[in-house]
């Protein structure tokens, strides 16, 4: 919306939509930006907190790059995790703080998007403890795998991989970007403040590093409850 | 009043060119409606006020839905704060307020920093970025600041963000400020209180909590491309509560170890427990609206046995600022039996 | 013995406890790294007269007048001249140090690190802590003086033991800890625990999860048979924690349900010269710790600190109708057999714990606040699997048992009185909330240490730049 500032506002105005400019924007701009205010990929899953509702029902979306694309190796990737049904169930049940965990292939990755309570070391330490099997048949056929197998002697490893390939969590309000890009250049966060029209450039660098993000932790439709709280209080036990 | 000075500095501060002594400095355009607050069957395990207490007769209510600028000219269409204050009509003609807005974070931690953000944020002339200064912003990645309206003269977002750049506290609410736009609707946005409340449950526990309203139609925007309708909001809601009922959710989010109570510039994740605690159902927009709105005076500090104000400074201020506004443009006080205030 | 191990390449304090009476830790700094080698050289030798030999885990027919050991942080490492590729291989937390895992531990607002007094405020200068045990000053300070002369000594906390073993918040210590298959430990006869594998506490051997194997920092020789520790300094705060047993203790006297917690007819066997008041604070105090104050665990013994029947301090377990709260600070931190939700990690985070007290004595009919508490030594083979997992998940937030998840341990928790929360278990399975208590346990310094082998300080000692 704008009033009529004249043709030149008008067209100024409508340049981040023109085929043109967008253009400049991609191969010049940003290129530019990049390349003078570099941003380190940050790290992914949940931020360590100490707050109570912040260590429950924490989302986990591990990404793993298919080492072969084609419908073969993707059958594969299928296979050994459809084989493998009755560990991962068994697994999830003892490890005890999984609301839900679930596999997905898309594009070129083996997805794993799991809801679960607690830090996550420990949630992948446990699992892997129970069912690390399955991450073993897994290993063969995703990028950078062959050197976490067997996952059960490769625990600290295997966690720092997770980690690696689990998305961002972008913060759940915009400005907090801010504080988290702060915090993992080791500058304390505000000090100096941030100039607020610098938000937009500071998403748009950060996306150019982390291309793939969780957009904040999501809605939750009874936060702040753990697993075993929800079935206990459902009666369906622990 | 333990500062009247800065009470009387706070709201001349609010007070703006366009604006009226005789009317609220802020919130100044408005429209009242009644209705009724049903309490959800959980609430009285949260909070022994009178409010949450299930009743055979729902409790009626006065709601006065407001733009947050201080002009006596309407200008629903542009992007404004809006307010939804809530008064519960308790049993023995007692009362107790809750008072909010879509904002769901506020722009100082005190008094003291509200009413510098408050004097840097007055508004002033527009100030049109030129199309080479908007190109220049295109080019840093930036976006650049909106154009005025039809019409608008001055505006409070430069001298804010000027401020912000400043002074980290002011940037969420500056932010989202900036962002907010105009709802099609009163009752198509959703409104936060805020401030921290400790509310009491029947085992005596205290919980810190933030409330809200969430529009059960849901929250709808205009289109921010469209030129700015200037008057529709009071006729949409005559409208709508001629016709039937809008309901709101009151939602209560319990704030927990870590969690600055104290502060309504920090707001808490989205995450935290949030309890469902009733459902505000308007039916009537009365005709008297001299009285049933603009003489009434609302103030957060309205509670009830059971629901205490925390120690937030800001929390605290408004209740002389709100008593100070109200006296000054001839307000009905508001009584302050059955509170500790 | 077993062949597992050579105790003679395995530092002393690992495996047992010296029962000494005083504790020296100095924090030392590598100022220069000759001389801080010719120093280990000499103590992994345990020749020289000049300098103090560390102290082996073998067994000894006459214990000698002083102990010595030695922990690195991993900038201590760095500055003995570790190669890159080998740092590399320790884990993440040891690399990050104490300081970096403040909001995993708990240590925020007044427990963080930057309120941390000298030398910890700069944790990267602290290369070494070197422990020292006696009974007898004299051999403290004399081995300072040694240590002094290689090391520059950024600081120095002591401590010691309080008389029947106490802390002080009035609770007699050190009753429960792991013990190890291959090692016979006399203290520990009477036990019936689970032993708990060596990998518990050793690097390179067997860890409780089947097949699962912590990795050996590289190289091996340097890796193996270390364990790692967590020394913290943690500031008890007794006069707030008798204050607050007199608040709970005032409120439970009108409780309606203040019977079920206890019975008249039992406040004796509590403690003879009590009164109502003074028996409902030893209950509160009881059920918060998971032990009477003088060591009787409360599960065995809910109605009385003195049972007319002897119970054992250490073989019980927990069950979902233990009298014993879910929430106890012995509980939450050794579940032991007790349900837990995490039902893979019944007994996979057990620790070694070592600890002795600093500051004056207290004296709990004449309240005062001055600073103390404890110099503790947390230790096992992985922080992330052990420590960090007990601190985060269990001691602090609760996850092990849905009634008590989102709330903090009573006793060492990170709690603010505005949500602090622990429930008092009724002999009829009800409960009484408690609310309102603040932190007793602040956090005053600290730093991961790796306790190296024998056969590692020798490496340590002859690498060359």
């Amino acid at each position: 919306m704008s009033d009529d500032g004249g043709w030149l506002n008008n067209y100024v105005n409508s340049l981040p939509e023109r085929g043109w400019f967008k253009f400049l924007s991609k191969y010049v701009v940003v290129p530019y930006w990049v390349w003078r205010e570099p941003k380190p990929k940050l790290p992914g899953g949940p931020r360590p907190s100490s707050q109570p509702s912040d260590n429950v029902q924490r989302m986990m979306n591990l990404l793993m790059p298919l080492k072969d694309t084609s419908p073969i190796g993707r059958a594969k990737a299928v296979m050994a995790l459809a084989q493998n049904v009755d560990e991962i169930f068994a697994g999830l049940d003892n490890v005890g703080t999984v609301h839900s965990a679930r596999f997905l292939l898309v594009e070129d990755y083996i997805c794993m998007i799991s809801v679960y309570d607690g830090d996550f070391s420990n949630y992948i330490r446990d699992f892997i403890a129970t069912i690390g099997s399955v991450f073993d048949d897994l290993m063969h056929l995703v990028e950078g795998g062959e050197a976490l197998y067997p996952c059960e002697d490769h625990v600290e490893e295997f966690i720092d991989w997770v980690k690696a390939h689990d998305l961002f969590q972008a913060p759940d309000y915009a400005i907090n970007l801010l504080h988290v890009q702060d915090e993992a250049a080791g500058r304390s966060p505000d000090a100096p403040p941030h100039e607020l029209l610098s938000l937009p450039r500071e998403l748009i660098l950060q996306l150019h590093s982390n291309r793939n993000i969780s957009l904040g932790g999501g809605y939750r439709g009874y936060p702040g409850y753990s697993a075993a709280q929800v079935r206990d209080k459902l009666g369906v036990g622990w | 009043m333990d500062d009247p000075k800065l009470v009387e500095d706070i709201v001349h501060a609010l007070d703006i060119e366009g604006g009226s002594a005789k009317r609220r400095p802020v919130h100044t355009i408005g429209i009242g409606a009644t209705g009724v607050f049903e309490p959800s069957p959980v609430a009285k395990d949260f909070c022994t006020a009178e409010h949450f207490q299930p009743t055979e007769k729902p409790l009626e209510v006065a709601v006065r839905f407001s733009n947050g600028m201080g002009l006596v000219k309407e200008h629903d269409g542009w992007s404004d704060v809006r307010g939804m204050a809530v008064r519960f009509k308790l049993s023995n003609d007692r009362a107790t307020d809750l008072i909010s807005m879509t904002l769901p974070v506020f722009f100082a931690p005190t008094p003291e920093t509200f009413l510098q953000f408050a004097t840097a944020a007055r508004p002033k002339e527009c100030n049109r970025e030129t199309p080479w200064q908007k190109i220049r912003d295109f080019l840093k990645l930036q976006i650049p600041m909106p154009d005025p309206y039809p019409g608008q003269e001055t505006r409070p977002n430069e001298g804010a963000t000027e401020f912000a750049d400043k002074h980290a506290y002011a940037q969420p609410a500056v932010l989202q400020a900036s962002v907010i736009g105009a709802p099609v609707s009163y009752v198509r946005a959703s409104y936060h209180a805020v401030h921290t409340f400790i509310v009491t449950d029947p085992d005596g526990t205290d919980r810190w909590v933030r409330f809200n309203w969430q529009p059960i139609a849901g929250v709808l925007n205009t289109n921010p491309l469209d030129p700015p309708v200037g008057v529709y909001l009071k006729e949409d809601l005559e409208k709508r509560l001629a016709h039937g009922i809008e309901r709101f959710s009151l939602m209560m989010t319990i704030g927990e170890t870590g969690d600055d109570f104290n502060d309504s510039t920090k707001q808490w994740p989205p995450h935290r427990k949030r309890v469902m605690m009733g459902l505000l159902t308007l039916n009537d927009v009365p005709k008297d609206q001299e009285a049933h709105a603009e003489k009434l005076s609302f103030n957060p500090w309205l509670l009830t046995d059971g629901i205490r104000p925390s120690e937030d400074p800001v929390l605290k201020i408004r209740k002389d600022v709100y008593e100070f506004s109200s006296n000054r443009r001839g307000g009905i006080p508001c009584p302050f039996s059955g509170t500790e205030g | 013995m077993n062949a597992a191990f050579n105790p003679e390449e395995l530092q002393g304090n690992i495996l047992r406890g010296y029962r000494s009476n005083m504790v020296r830790h100095l924090m030392l700094e590598v100022s220069d790294r000759a001389k801080a080698r010719q120093f280990l050289a000499a103590s992994a030798d345990g020749t020289s007269s000049e300098i103090p030999a560390i102290t082996r885990s073998a067994n000894w027919k006459e214990k000698p007048k002083l102990c010595f050991n030695i922990g690195v942080t991993f900038e201590g490492l760095r500055a003995l001249g570790t190669a890159s590729r080998d740092l590399d291989s320790f884990p993440l937390e040891y690399a990050e140090g104490m300081a970096k895992r403040a909001v995993k531990l708990g240590d925020f607002g007044e427990s963080a690190p930057e309120h941390w007094p000298a030398p910890f405020d700069q944790p990267d200068r602290i290369h070494i802590i070197a422990s020292l045990y006696s009974d007898e000053e004299q051999y403290l300070d004399q081995t300072e003086a040694q240590v002094a002369k290689a090391f520059t000594v950024l600081g120095v906390r002591n401590g010691r033991n309080l008389p029947d073993n106490k802390v002080f918040f009035g609770y007699v210590d050190s009753i429960s800890q792991p013990r190890f298959r291959h090692v016979f430990d006399p203290a520990q006869i009477k036990v019936d625990e689970p032993k708990d594998p060596l990998g518990t506490v050793l690097l390179g051997h067997p860890t409780h999860f089947e097949g699962m194997l912590f990795s050996i920092p590289q190289p091996d020789v340097l890796g193996r048979n270390g364990a790692f520790n967590a020394f913290r300094v943690l500031q008890q705060d007794a006069k707030g924690f008798e204050d607050y047993l007199d608040k709970a203790a005032t409120q439970l006297l009108d409780h309606p349900k203040g019977d079920l917690l206890l019975a008249p007819e039992d406040e004796k066997r509590v403690g003879k010269d009590l009164d109502r008041h003074g028996a409902l604070r030893e209950v509160v105090a009881a059920q918060m710790c998971g032990r009477w104050r003088n060591g009787v665990p409360y599960e065995l013994s809910p109605d009385a600190q003195y049972p007319e029947k002897e119970v054992s301090p250490t073989n019980y377990s927990y069950t979902r109708t233990s009298r014993c709260p879910a929430g106890a600070h012995m509980r939450r931190v050794n579940p032991r057999g007790g349900p837990i939700v995490q039902r893979v990690a019944n007994y996979s985070r057990r620790l070694v714990r070592r600890g002795m007290s600093y500051g004056p004595d207290f004296d709990p009919e004449n309240r005062d606040g001055a600073e103390r508490g404890l110099l503790g030594n947390f230790i096992g083979a992985n922080y992330g699997a052990q420590f960090e997992a007990v601190v985060c998940d269990w001691l602090n937030f609760g996850l092990q048992d849905p009634e008590i998840t989102g709330t903090n341990d009573p006793l060492l928790g990170a709690n603010v009185p505005e949500t602090s929360a622990f429930e008092l278990t009724l002999k009829d399975g009800g409960r009484i909330r408690l609310n309102g208590f603040p932190r007793f346990v602040k956090t005053r310094g600290g730093a991961y240490t790796f306790l190296p082998s024998l056969p590692a300080i020798r490496y340590l000692a002859q690498i060359s730049d």
